[in-house]
């Protein structure tokens, strides 16, 4: 055996060690407590213990006014405690197989609208065949007309068609009344009607008149979590209650249709998709909810000039509104990454990894400058990882930050490949896979983790309630046997 | 067991301390109004009957018909001289604005109150550390809220929610948020502003129900600053009593009564249907149902228990007339007694004088209203707190004092709330400059004066002269 080799086994225990160590060290430092209070009383003997019992008087009032404190005490406690949100559950919407657009079909709309343009048509086919993108992801039918068809009806007709299936099968997995959802959150970004979708949602399922509706709208493909953030402040005041969200985006309106390439390029990413999630800070779910809310952590780059203009949405030369994506997204990602990996690390990391972190800081500041940064390895601290399918490169660029191993970001990559970039929802087609594969136990921890315009990086940290069993009744049903697949670098168009 | 009394202390001082820390939580909770800006756009975009006419001119879509609609419409609406337009209008460009249009309308108002109510009062950016932005008739990307934080440089930690399509009761939603975060965090600065974009929406066809909108609305914004900081409660000036929100999306005609849709040619605009008086009648009442109890004095609701009693007794009896109008409005209910000042959403001249009807108000309760619907117009959303400068201006405002917001929005719903005023007010805001000429002598509208033969005109032989 070479002594690297060995080397680097004792090195693995040591580590091993040092972890175990650190994260249980209350118990470790309350064993030799205990173990000394148990000698004692062994060396006192049953008679003198007999002799200590009988000398306490214990005066009825004494009695009473302490276990009344005790019981007060504890109700105070218990009630003061910020409520649990429970994620009862949630439902994807799955498109049709006439909106299917595979690559041939896009390619040829491509060349038919573009027709003046061959070099923006070739820039779409190379950002196509590098996408990880599949052959199964889907457009709304107005998309689908030469030219597209992008009217305020068509746009409304997605729009339900879109969030009522997917409310509908929320309704159908869980057996939630309309009547009974007290907090209703619709967040869309790129189409906002007035009245907006939430009130769409209230008329069609009748929903009560006291509900307390909100529609959040240009907050980019993150605003799933923002809209989880504020439903959950909502149910920490409101108790007794359910919540529903709604992510989608909706495409018809927002197709770009000139031809400056740096906007062509969401016309590539960006499919049909939305979700339905159900939140309940009621006892009662507790036995059926999939999943426990534990942390939403916010970071807004927006103070930044380059981080505000990375996601823009403007007119090009010719008057036509697209969105432009600049080339410096990956890094300011990275950098919001960072920000938000600053908070939410000392929330979710073992003690262990966080001294160590602090150690090699300070080192740093005080010793050497040039000590490399520790960076914490959150593998220790989730299960699974749902980062949004924003394209390619950012799970690329996050898989590299974060150390995740293939299997990681293999619920990322599928989505992506399946359903293409749905925006907020991407996360929940993600969680649904990894329930599809059979893989979420009671007890994992989920970091959900989204990019969005602005710029935003936003984080959600889920604990599994219990053990999910297959088939879920989600998108990823009737397929799962079929991946994962392997998504070559560059697939030949 | 001397000892064991005295160690029984330990828990109780315990137990106070937890009772005392509870009740101080509950203080905290408290929403405050620290200060708060509304816009008023630059002279350059004012619009008055000649410009208005002009505009009707260009749009080559109308017909004599449609004219005398709008005669009819403008010259009953309330609207006066000095209400304010976005750019387009006077680029001539408003049937082909450009996103650039829509955005700079809000950034110049966001830059004119955002950074006079901070400065005001001495707060700085960086301390805010939520903010709420509704903005029914625009979304952009990143959102007007990601605009105001790169703008001035906002905290990376910031909660920001970005509210659209809720129509012109938005900004009561907002406050519910608001409402909502204050009672889970402690200390929190919060920014609301409030507005409407009118560029993108200017409607080129000749529908009479979607015409209707192009005349109703202008510009118009209100940046609030908020927070729950007990230690600022002497520096506030109102306190926040109740929010209630009441929607009727349930029911398909007041879904459909005010709603964004293209017309049969295909052209963008927004309906306003004739049930929507009705609808609005309706939510109202509801709203009213939800926030009465909160809102009076007991004696009064004793009062107004006793009356309906009777009432049934009566119908019961056969004694009573027929047709007699039910719920709380008609019940003869003294809002008087609970509430002293109203603010009514400046929707349009009927809505002012249906809830005065409803809710008995004299003229000195809503000269605020209609001077407001006067001068400024409707500006959806933010109209509120014009009509709340406008009591400020005139020093009505006193401390102890409780002002109603009552507002009404598309989908259908109505939202009202309740303020109870912290101390003496007498800053005058957007009025300070001309509040002593209001109300002016006569409301009149010039429209009649230069338009009026419209009335008179034959629709086959008609031809709109030229230098008028």
């Amino acid at each position: 055996m070479s002594p690297d080799f060995s080397n680097s086994v004792k090195l693995k225990y040591v580590k091993l060690g040092y972890h175990y160590l650190v994260d249980h060290i209350l118990t470790l430092t309350l064993v030799p407590v205990m173990v000394g209070i148990v000698v004692e009383i062994v060396r006192l003997g049953p008679d003198e213990l007999l002799n200590l019992w009988n000398s306490v008087h214990f005066d009825l009032i004494q009695v009473l006014c302490s276990s009344f404190l005790v019981i007060f005490i504890a109700t105070v406690y218990f009630m003061s405690k910020p409520r649990c949100i429970y994620l009862v559950d949630y439902a994807c919407y799955k498109p049709p197989v006439t909106c299917r657009v595979p690559f041939a079909t896009f390619m040829e709309h491509s060349r038919l609208i573009l027709s003046n343009n061959p070099k923006s048509v070739e820039f779409q086919m190379r950002i196509l065949e590098r996408s990880g993108l599949g052959e199964e992801t889907c457009l709304p039918p107005a998309i689908h007309y030469i030219p597209p068809k992008p009217t305020m009806e068509a746009a409304r007709g997605e729009a339900e068609v879109v969030i009522f299936s997917a409310m509908d099968s929320l309704f159908e997995k869980t057996g939630l009344k309309p009547k009974d959802i007290d907090i209703l959150i619709v967040n869309c970004s790129l189409f906002s009607p007035t009245p907006s979708l939430s009130a769409m949602v209230i008329n069609k399922y009748k929903l009560r008149s006291n509900i307390k509706s909100f529609n959040l709208s240009g907050m980019g493909c993150s605003a799933g979590l923002i809209s989880i953030d504020l439903a959950r402040d909502l149910l920490q005041v409101h108790p007794n209650s359910n919540a529903v969200v709604v992510s989608t985006e909706i495409i018809t309106p927002n197709y770009y249709q000139g031809k400056e390439r740096a906007m062509l390029l969401p016309n590539c990413l960006f499919r049909m998709g939305g979700a339905a999630i159900l939140l309940s800070n009621r006892n009662s779910e507790r036995w059926r909810a999939k999943y426990r809310l534990v942390h939403v952590v916010r970071t807004h780059k927006g103070a930044d000039d380059k981080a505000y203009r990375c996601v823009f949405e403007e007119e090009d030369k010719e008057g036509k509104v697209g969105i432009n994506l600049s080339k410096d997204l990956m890094a300011i990602a990275g950098e919001a990454l960072k920000s938000n990996i600053t908070t939410i690390g000392p929330l979710v990391l073992p003690a262990s990894e966080q001294l160590l972190f602090l150690l090699t800081l300070i080192g740093r500041k005080i010793f050497n400058p040039k000590w490399k940064p520790y960076i914490p390895d959150f593998k220790m601290a989730f299960e699974h990882f749902c980062i949004h399918a924003g394209g390619r490169a950012v799970i690329d660029e996050l898989q590299k930050n974060l150390q995740l191993s293939a299997e990681h970001v293999e619920a990322s990559r599928m989505t992506l490949h399946k359903f293409g970039n749905t925006s907020s929802s991407s996360l929940w087609y993600e969680m649904n896979y990894i329930e599809s594969k059979g893989r979420m136990k009671k007890g994992d921890r989920i970091w959900q983790i989204a990019f969005g315009s602005g710029f935003k990086c936003n984080s959600a940290v889920w604990k599994c309630n219990r053990t999910i069993k297959t088939p879920t009744g989600g998108p990823w049903d009737d397929c799962i046997d079929r991946y994962p697949v392997h998504i070559p670098e560059v697939v030949k168009l | 067991m001397e000892l064991f009394s005295l160690l029984l202390i330990v828990p109780i001082l315990y137990l106070f301390f937890i009772l005392w820390k509870w009740v101080n939580d509950l203080r905290d909770q408290q929403c405050y109004i620290l200060d708060y800006q509304c816009h008023k756009p630059s002279d350059d975009r004012m619009v008055g009957t000649e410009f208005c006419g002009e505009v009707i001119k260009r749009n080559k879509n109308l017909g004599l018909n449609e004219y005398k609609f709008l005669l009819k419409a403008i010259v009953s609406s309330g609207i006066g001289e000095q209400t304010y337009a976005p750019r387009v209008m006077f680029d001539g460009r408003e049937e082909c604005p450009k996103l650039e249009d829509g955005i700079s309308e809000m950034e110049e108002f966001f830059y004119d109150s955002i950074g006079k109510v901070l400065s005001r009062a001495g707060i700085s950016p960086q301390e805010i550390d939520v903010l709420v932005v509704n903005v029914s008739m625009l979304a952009a990307v990143p959102s007007l809220s990601s605009r105001i934080i790169n703008h001035y440089k906002m905290r990376p930690d910031i909660k920001s929610f970005d509210l659209a399509g809720m129509g012109c009761s938005a900004s009561l939603i907002s406050l519910d948020i608001i409402r909502n975060v204050f009672k889970s965090y402690k200390n929190k600065f919060t920014l609301l502003v409030t507005s409407e974009s009118l560029s993108q929406n200017w409607y080129s066809g000749n529908d009479r129900s979607m015409i209707l909108a192009n005349c109703l609305f202008r510009s118009g914004g209100c940046a609030i600053l908020l927070t729950n900081n007990k230690a600022l409660k002497h520096q506030a000036m109102f306190k926040l009593k109740c929010l209630v929100r009441t929607h009727h999306g349930a029911k398909d005609e007041s879904y459909g009564c005010c709603i964004q849709k293209e017309d049969d040619q295909g052209r963008m605009g927004f309906h306003l249907s004739k049930s929507l008086p009705k609808a609005a009648a309706r939510c109202f009442v509801d709203n009213l149902k939800v926030i009465t109890p909160k809102i009076l004095p007991v004696r009064e609701l004793l009062h107004f228990m006793v009356v309906s009693v009777v009432k049934k007794w009566n119908l019961r009896l056969g004694s009573a007339p027929e047709g007699a109008p039910e719920g709380p409005i008609k019940a003869g209910v003294k809002f008087k007694s609970g509430v002293d000042h109203f603010c009514i959403h400046t929707g349009a001249k009927a809505v002012i004088e249906g809830i005065g009807g409803s809710l008995n108000l004299s003229e000195y309760d809503l000269e605020p209203a209609r001077m407001t619907l006067h001068r400024y117009g409707n500006t959806s959303a933010s109209s509120l707190w014009y009509v709340l400068a406008y009591m400020e201006a005139k020093k009505r405002l006193k401390k102890g004092n409780r002002v109603l917001m009552i507002s009404f929005g598309a989908g259908f719903k109505c939202n009202s709330c309740v303020w109870e005023v912290v101390r003496d007010l007498g800053d005058g805001n957007v009025w300070k400059d001309e509040i002593d000429s209001f109300p002016p002598k006569s409301l009149l509208n010039p429209f009649m004066a230069k338009y009026g033969w419209i009335q008179d005109e034959d629709p086959t032989t008609f031809k709109f002269p030229d230098d008028s």
